[in-house]
């Protein structure tokens, strides 16, 4: 074979890779791929700016943030997430110690269940809560996740934290250790 | 051989292996491929899926054509393209506060994105380029291959 058709058969195998690769995915597409392409959003919502007002039942009854007294600490995570695991320990001290006077809500923001394969659900939500042993409120499950796309900030965990006047003071986007996430509280609680 | 040579020739092997095991580690992971790319929020989904597939399968034809010393100077290339846009995806999403090796972006999420990772990236993009501008280096096809 010479260099010539060497040349011609590299830029057809190429070819064929790209073309092959756009003809399975848009013919073949799956909900998983599609899923997978897009990163979680960044909500609008900053430090500064008003809190979304939202309702949503929990595990220990309904939460009406425009009703709440209490400054709120609000967590969107995802079920499969190891960071959103981890954080489930520090959240749970965080509630321990200031959960009279800090409404607490973990909001799950993930269509995704805990394996990462297959649709999320309000079972899959219950077995995280019951896995890690979360003691705080954890909103019920909405596949349209409504509360947690005005909060997210493009990953999980997000939290927030929002004062008694309704503006977020603390909005971030990672896993945060106790210390880190105590010293916010005080913040907000002064 | 002299010394220029025999450099050429180890780093382009080096660069082709390389590409070769990388992208076989990723075939039939599309969807952690996916996600990592999604994470740094350059490309729209419409494109992140499609070079989810494709890409592993470009990295072990050119990682191949590097490592056998065919076209090497357009293998080249394309390698150091390739890893100077991963070099920047990287840097842009340290810049962008993106960096998430303490959060999760995707259930398949592995991405990696800190300094380091860039520095690395464009070191190897660096390696490329040198084996572009001197190719083909020795025990390569582009020497055996005729012209006609």
């Amino acid at each position: 074979m010479n260099r010539r058709a060497l040349l011609i058969f590299s830029i057809v195998a190429l070819l064929v890779i790209a073309v092959v690769a756009i003809v399975v995915v848009k013919f073949q597409p799956t909900q998983q791929l599609q899923n997978a392409s897009t990163a979680p959003i960044v909500a609008p919502a900053s430090v500064g700016s008003i809190a979304p007002t939202f309702s949503t039942p929990t595990t220990q009854g309904e939460f009406d943030l425009a009703t709440v007294k209490r400054p709120v600490l609000l967590e969107v995570f995802a079920t499969w997430c190891p960071h959103c695991q981890y954080e489930t320990g520090v959240l749970d001290r965080l509630y321990t110690r200031y959960g009279k006077q800090i409404a607490f809500i973990a909001i799950p923001g993930s269509t995704t269940d805990i394996t990462g394969t297959g649709p999320s659900s309000q079972e899959d939500v219950q077995g995280f809560i019951d896995r890690f042993g979360v003691r705080y409120p954890v909103a019920m499950y909405d596949p349209n996740l409504s509360v947690a796309k005005a909060y997210i900030q493009g990953g999980y965990p997000t939290i927030a934290m929002i004062d008694r006047s309704k503006h977020i003071v603390y909005l971030k986007s990672g896993q945060r250790n106790y210390a880190s996430l105590a010293g916010a509280v005080k913040h907000l609680l002064r | 051989m002299n010394i220029r040579i025999a450099a050429v020739t180890i780093l382009r092997i080096a660069l082709g292996v390389l590409l070769v095991v990388a992208g076989a580690l990723k075939v039939g992971h599309a969807l952690d491929l996916a996600a990592s790319i999604a994470s740094f929020r350059l490309l729209p989904p419409a494109v992140v899926a499609p070079l989810a597939i494709a890409l592993p399968f470009v990295e072990i034809f050119v990682g191949l054509y590097l490592a056998i010393g065919l076209f090497t100077r357009w293998a080249a290339m394309l390698a150091a393209l390739q890893f100077a846009l991963y070099g920047v995806a990287v840097a842009s999403a340290v810049l962008r506060g993106l960096a998430p090796n303490c959060g999760c972006f995707g259930p398949n999420d592995r991405a990696t994105a800190d300094w380091p990772h860039a520095a690395f990236d464009f070191a190897l993009a660096l390696c490329a380029t040198l084996v572009a501008i001197y190719a083909p280096g020795s025990l390569a096809l582009d020497r055996r291959i005729s012209t006609q």
